[in-house]
């Protein structure tokens, strides 16, 4: 592949400036659990930064379904399968790649154990798991009720899923989103999506109406999506914040019912974005906090709690960076250049890390929130006087080109982690 | 790869600092280019530009 501008400032200072000499202790086993945009790139960033080490990835499932462009599949703008990726290239590096779950993890005999029974010994394990659920957190909502009420907030059955019933739904229905408290997935995510069915609705079910309850008061983007939602989606989507009364307090499922402490909202089409926390590996290996997700060193992204292991992604407690792709491979590399640093006894290098963020609100207008980040005390904080949101005053061909660069910077980084 | 975005890799160095730089002062127009170069010191972009020119 080509590497383009955007894929190279995703890498690190420190991946740019480390030396490749031999090992001193033979052939080092690094074990990456989890395929998703962190645990793919640490695992082939490693494998290339020393082709002696053994690099194991273990995921569950033998393709990864990718969130970033998932909500234009919900808008069906988009087929699911644009979505799927494999892992042969990765195998083809050298990468074993095991599929199946970790069901234990032994931080002190860095052992993996997995779904067969077999273990997998490692010298430092990478835990990429992304996210999960914390069902039962809003009272009505577990997993049964993601069948009735779909969350789509881990691509695959539940994008299809809510994209068939916004399909089914009868023109003049009433589709309601709740967007969860912080920190979550992808912050402009639920913001998107309410983008892109709004565009779904207004082009083909132009008597329905889309509300957002919110259980914030701000999100990402907010001015630039309310902008453009005044602009070609009046009348049709809802924001309902915090203040105004919209925080869901529970739900019905049998009756696609959301209630806030001011009233009931019957939906046509519910989508409930649930609470989230680290995903299950990194609770059950110890790496979580309280808060239910990871806290790391910046440098290393090894974790605070667990020597030995590290942690990338999402489910990584990564201060200024938010939960997104874009973060993940990011920080993957600065971990993949860290790892294989102290696997040689060497001392990691501060890294500098890059996130881009695109959204669309219709299919040719595209917004983008973009920071750079740098360890400071111990916490990955906002390099001052960079990054920021895309003009508020921007004339339509520049939020066409930020809607072709949000496509190219899809296929750049899915070619990167798995291509 | 079909992406509007220019390939970097085996650039000449000096006209990655250039374009960083431009994006950096904002003489060289951009959408997120600018915020994200203005991110890193003349060092770092130099290291950067070396370190893409020796990818192929």
């Amino acid at each position: 592949m080509q590497t383009t501008r955007r894929a190279f400032l995703g890498s690190s200072i420190a991946a740019a400036l480390f030396p490749a000499p031999a090992l001193a202790q033979g052939r080092a086993r690094v074990v990456v659990v989890g395929g998703g945009f962190a645990g793919a790139t640490c695992a082939r960033e490693l494998q290339r930064a020393e082709p002696r080490f053994a690099v194991t990835l273990i995921e569950a499932g033998p393709t990864y379904t990718a969130c970033p462009f998932s909500n234009s599949v919900i808008a069906g703008l988009r087929p699911i399968t644009a979505q799927r990726f494999a892992y042969d290239a990765l195998r083809g590096e050298g990468i074993t790649v095991q599929q199946d779950q970790a069901k234990a993890v032994d931080p002190l005999r860095r052992l993996v154990t997995l779904g067969d029974g077999s273990t997998v010994g490692y010298e430092r394990l990478v835990l990429a798991p992304g996210i999960d659920f914390r069902w039962g957190a809003l009272p009505g909502y577990d997993e049964a009720a993601a069948q009735a009420m779909p969350h789509a907030w881990k691509a695959g059955d539940q994008t299809l899923l809510l994209r068939d019933q916004l399909d089914a739904m009868p023109d003049g229905g009433r589709v309601v989103i709740s967007a969860p408290a912080n920190p979550f997935r992808c912050p402009p995510g639920p913001y998107e999506r309410a983008s892109l069915i709004a565009y779904y609705l207004k082009t083909k079910k132009p008597r329905s109406k889309l509300i957002v309850l919110d259980a914030k008061d701000n999100f990402s983007k907010q001015r630039l999506f309310q902008a453009a939602w005044q602009q070609l989606y009046p009348g049709l989507l809802e924001w309902v914040s915090l203040s105004n009364g919209g925080k869901v307090t529970s739900v019905d499922p049998s009756t696609r019912t959301l209630v806030t402490d001011f009233a009931s909202y019957k939906a046509d089409v519910a989508n409930v974005i649930p609470q989230q926390k680290a995903g299950h590996v990194a609770e059950i290996a110890g790496a979580a906090d309280q808060t239910g997700w990871c806290p790391i060193d910046p440098v290393t992204f090894e974790s605070r709690l667990q020597p030995g292991i590290h942690v990338v992604g999402d489910a990584a407690i990564a201060g200024a960076m938010p939960k997104s792709a874009f973060a993940a491979n990011a920080q993957a590399k600065v971990c993949a250049a860290a790892v294989a640093a102290l696997l040689r006894d060497e001392p990691p290098s501060p890294p500098k890390l890059i996130n881009t963020c695109y959204s669309l609100v219709a299919p040719d207008y595209g917004i983008s929130i973009a920071g750079v980040y740098h360890p400071v005390g111990g916490q990955l904080a906002d390099v001052e006087g960079a990054g920021g949101v895309s003009p508020l005053d921007a004339p339509p061909d520049f939020r066409a080109h930020e809607a072709n660069y949000a496509a190219a910077w899809f296929r750049t980084i899915t070619a990167e982690t798995f291509g | 790869m079909d992406t509007p975005v220019p390939a970097i890799r085996g650039r000449n160095p000096q006209d990655i600092v250039a374009a960083m730089q431009g994006f950096r002062s904002g003489e060289r127009p951009s959408t997120v280019m600018g915020r994200i170069a203005k991110g890193f010191s003349d060092d770092e972009i130099r290291a950067i530009a070396d370190w893409l020119a020796a990818q192929h």
